[in-house]
């Protein structure tokens, strides 16, 4: 069962990340390629601090705080840059990230943090840990695209310009979207960490980044229930392909290339077309 | 002294930038998409260039045969991949050139081997000396010449023929360049055969100068090339150009003075996201 | 042309599944990366892995069971390398693994073989806390503060040179062997007049070979891989530094040869193979290597074929069912390799001499031996 409980580990966690940037970029419509950075801070927070002996239940609100520090100073800048320009300057920021992470010793350098305990709750233990996280943020994010909030954010993605008009005050909103995005990815860094047992700088770069962007993209942007299916799926896809060996990433990323191409809707469009339009009659 | 052989270095490392980067800002200007598979052509010029250099001996050939050949790929990349995206958001093309971009490494490595390739005999391995105790690389002066004498070339064509000006025309404002009579789709095709071809030559230039062809050469041109077009300011040609040369002299010089502590990646984004704070749409962006 | 391609990739991987998996086989686990920024070393590391594995079972297996190679892809990443090697503990039930990655990877996995009690042995990963995953954890190569060690050793007492110019790759392997080389420096009257660092992504060396020039030092300590080390060792010579350059295993290719091209004649490295031995052992194995892949040995293949050596060994000394008496059979080592004298510490680090190669007429050549217990020792529980 170890085998499997890792799997859905894997798979709870990427969910969790995978929502938190949902949250930013498909609620808020802010497109970050530099999410991996507060994933990196959750989880270099965590190990440090259980590494010193602090309860690992205890580092998670911490985890989450210094993410959504880092996640205040991004946001900021979202409210300077716009669209293609706020891409490329979150992109800046896991390079920065990295970069720096490499060169502090007190943070392992490039050696990394190795010997991080073990939480105490078994792998079953955290297992249903990081699951209800996942679904408890799912939740939370189902009741905020309900509430006037969602409705206030999603006219910040569709029109900035506009919203401003109607007297929204959109730097507020868009760093309240910042703030718990990154608080999140934060959280589900902690349990990263304390998941794979060893952190290394490059773990954060640029790759994870736009990986979990693609779970959200392909998940189709802003459903909540896409999203979390394709990270669930992406997350352990690797594996399932172990069998084509040298072929691996290339059906991976010919996947990606023809959800894209023919389904640009993600998962939740796939859904939906096909609960409106049935199986046999689409166009 | 020291400060002038940094300075060239960084004009070579920044030429090289600028051809990449130029193909890259041509895209944006026309169709807003932020084309990571553009680093795929790249990669697949050096591969051409040192295959065809190998097989024939010479360089020029290569050269051609690596843009005509890339310059292809890139139209067939836009006809297939983006053209059906671009009624769609932008992100769903970046996901989808991503996917590309792996798809070709892989591809590169499944074919021609994960060690890369190398010349059997390299060629411009002489070097001239610049003032006492600098030298360039034959290699060296040719990525300055070439560079300047191409993006010259393009200048001239973009202004003094008919093609060329409204061709111009459609990168600044492609609504009004149609609404005047002018061909969107072969404009566009037009931009990706040029931006592909020009980053194939930057490929068998960059092959020549580390006489080394590896699958995954394309990486750090894939996000590198992305950050010059914005900070030079999305889709002007100008501020590309401004923008590589200054990212190249500020690595050049960053990995002498601060190198250790940062690495090159981290001073090229920390200076973007500087000048993006004060300058939100770059360089030379529109106000 | 793809679409023929991954067929054919999945019926063979089929086909050799199928076959392999008759009864009474004794499976070793093998983490690896076969795609990834690592698919370079991961090819060579294979071919080492495969020769051990078809050499000991043309010699009859394990008492006459064939000895099945678990391979899986972990990309040298911690991400992937956590679930293979669940997977290969509990799903391919092997009896002992072998890392044929890097460090990253290598170290995520040790601690899953450590929990599970099954034997764990690190091909040539460099991080120091491989190791320290616990006695189940060994390693057939060096860690990098020993290579680094060797290296000042070289520079200070063979070659005589005193001031000495770093250039480091920011990665863990480049930052160990930093870290052993300076703490040995003063030892051998070297003094380090300048360091600069470099990213492993980075081939155009321009700035730092300027900056170089002016320090004006008496040898250049550069660590890296052959892909990086090629183009750099090319660049200096060509801006007229002639002093020597000194490296380590990871020039240990003759694609380094082949990249910078004459200007490699003349580098020296620290490795762990010494292709003009006259060990049966060794001699043997290039020779096997080179007939069945068609391609030059590298330090890293013949370090795979070691540590798979040291796992069979220790398979037909303990059998394959009692994971504590193959601990127990692997911590005893005492064998040849073609990396030479394998034998572990407590900790289940390899104690064996560090070879030092030049490049002569476009080959890797013997240059010297540092045989020195106290220097090279490794660490320790």
């Amino acid at each position: 069962m170890a085998y499997e409980i890792t799997l859905l580990t894997t798979m709870a966690i990427s969910v969790l990340f995978a929502l938190s940037l949902n949250f930013i970029s498909g609620f808020c419509g802010q497109i970050s390629l530099g999410h991996a950075a507060f994933l990196g801070t959750g989880a270099y927070t965590s190990a440090l601090l259980t590494k010193a002996s602090v309860p690992f239940l205890l580092t998670l609100p911490l985890a989450a705080m210094t993410a959504a520090l880092l996640g205040v100073l991004v946001g900021l800048t979202s409210l300077r840059v716009r669209h293609d320009f706020l891409a490329i300057t979150t992109m800046g920021v896991a390079f920065l990230f990295v970069g720096i992470v490499r060169q502090q010793d007190f943070l392992g350098g490039e050696i990394g943090v190795s010997g991080i305990p073990p939480t105490g709750l078994g792998r079953v233990g955290f297992l249903i840990l990081a699951i209800s996280l996942a679904a408890a943020f799912a939740a939370f994010s189902l009741y905020v695209r309900r509430s006037w909030m969602g409705f206030v954010f999603k006219s910040i993605a569709d029109n900035e310009d506009v919203a401003r008009l109607l007297g929204i005050d959109v730097p507020r909103y868009k760093l309240a979207a910042f703030v718990v995005g990154t608080a999140v990815a934060g959280v589900a860094g902690a349990l990263y960490a304390h998941h794979f047992r060893f952190l290394a700088p490059d773990s954060f770069g640029f790759i994870e980044s736009v990986s979990v962007l693609a779970m959200v993209i392909v998940g189709g942007i802003g459903s909540v229930w896409g999203v979390a299916f394709a990270a669930a799926i992406l997350s352990v896809l690797p594996l399932m392909f172990q069998f084509v060996n040298d072929f691996k990433l290339l059906l991976y990323s010919a996947l990606l290339f023809a959800m894209m191409r023919f389904s640009p809707d993600g998962v939740a469009g796939l859904v939906r077309r096909f609960l409106v339009t049935g199986p046999r009659n689409r166009g | 002294m020291l400060s002038v052989e940094l300075f060239v270095q960084g004009i070579v490392q920044g030429s090289i930038y600028a051809l990449i980067a130029l193909g890259l800002t041509l895209v944006y200007g026309l169709l807003r998409i932020l084309h990571v598979a553009h680093a795929a052509l790249f990669t697949l010029g050096a591969y051409i260039g040192v295959l065809v250099t190998n097989q024939t001996g010479s360089l020029p050939l290569a050269l051609a045969a690596a843009a005509l050949f890339a310059g292809f790929v890139g139209m067939a990349i836009y006809k297939l991949a983006y053209e059906p995206l671009l009624s769609r958001p932008p992100y769903i093309a970046l996901i989808a050139s991503i996917a590309l971009f792996i798809a070709s490494e892989e591809i590169y490595r499944i074919t021609f081997g994960p060690y890369g390739l190398s010349f059997v005999d390299p060629p411009l391995q002489g070097q001239i000396q610049l003032f006492s105790g600098f030298y360039l690389k034959h290699g060296e002066v040719l990525v300055i010449g070439l560079s300047v004498t191409l993006l010259g070339l393009l200048a001239w064509l973009s202004s003094s023929t008919r093609t060329g000006i409204a061709w111009r025309a459609t990168v600044t404002d492609p609504e009004i360049a149609q609404a005047c009579g002018v061909n969107i789709q072969s404009v566009r095709y037009l931009n990706f055969f040029i931006g592909s071809a020009l980053a194939a030559i930057a490929g068998v230039l960059v092959a020549l100068l580390n006489n080394l062809v590896e699958p995954t050469m394309g990486s750090v041109p894939s996000y590198k090339a992305l950050a010059i077009i914005v900070l030079g300011g999305l889709g002007s040609i100008r501020g590309t150009l401004l923008a590589a040369m200054a990212l190249g002299v500020i690595e050049a010089f960053g990995t002498i003075y601060i190198g250790r502590m940062l690495d090159r990646d981290a001073i090229a984004f920390a200076f973007l996201i500087a000048v993006l704070m004060v300058r939100p749409r770059g360089l030379l962006g529109a106000r | 042309m793809r679409l023929i391609q991954i067929a054919t990739g999945t019926v063979l991987a089929l086909t050799l599944l199928s076959g392999a998996s008759y009864a009474e086989s004794v499976k070793i686990g093998f983490n690896v990366p076969l795609t990834g920024f690592a698919a370079a070393d991961g090819k060579s590391a294979l071919g080492g892995a495969e020769l051990a594995v078809a050499q000991a079972n043309a010699a009859g297996g394990i008492d006459g069971a064939q000895i099945e190679l678990v391979v899986y892809d972990d990309q040298a990443s911690p991400k992937e390398a956590v679930p293979i090697a669940q997977k290969l503990i509990e799903k391919d039930g092997v009896s002992v693994a072998v890392s044929g990655s890097y460090s990253g990877s290598t170290r995520a996995a040790a601690g899953i073989f450590q929990e599970a009690g099954v034997p764990y042995i690190s091909a040539y990963a460099i991080h120091p806390d491989i190791t320290r995953a616990g006695n189940f954890v060994f390693r057939t190569s060096f860690v990098g503060e020993v290579q680094g060690r060797a290296g000042a050793k070289l520079i200070g007492e063979s070659l005589g040179k005193q001031k000495v110019t770093m250039i480091t790759l920011q990665n863990d392997f480049g930052q160990s062997l930093a870290a052993g080389f300076k703490e040995a420096a003063s030892s051998f009257n070297i003094e380090i007049i300048s360091e600069y660092e470099y990213s492993i992504k980075d081939r155009q060396f321009g700035p730092i070979v300027s900056k170089i020039k002016s320090d004006n030092p008496d040898a250049i300590y550069a660590s890296g891989y052959f892909f990086t080390a090629g183009p750099l060792v090319s660049q200096l010579r060509a801006a007229g530094i002639d002093v020597p350059v000194i490296g380590q295993e990871g020039y240990d290719s003759q694609k380094f040869i082949e990249i910078a091209g004459p200007a490699s004649e003349g580098t020296i490295i620290t490795t762990s193979l010494d292709r003009d031995s006259t060990s049966a052992e060794t001699m043997s194995f290039i020779a096997a290597f080179e007939e069945a892949t068609g391609q030059k040995v590298d330090m890293v293949a013949a370090s795979a074929h070691t540590a798979l050596k040291v796992a069979i060994a220790a398979l037909q000394v303990a059998g394959p069912h009692d994971a504590a008496a193959i601990r127990d059979a692997i911590a005893a080592t005492e064998l040849t390799a073609s990396t030479g004298s394998i034998s572990f510490n407590d900790l289940g680090e390899v104690r064996k001499d560090v070879q030092v190669q030049i490049v002569k007429d476009g080959n890797w050549r013997f240059y010297s031996v540092i045989s020195d217990p106290d220097l090279l020792a490794p660490p320790t529980l």
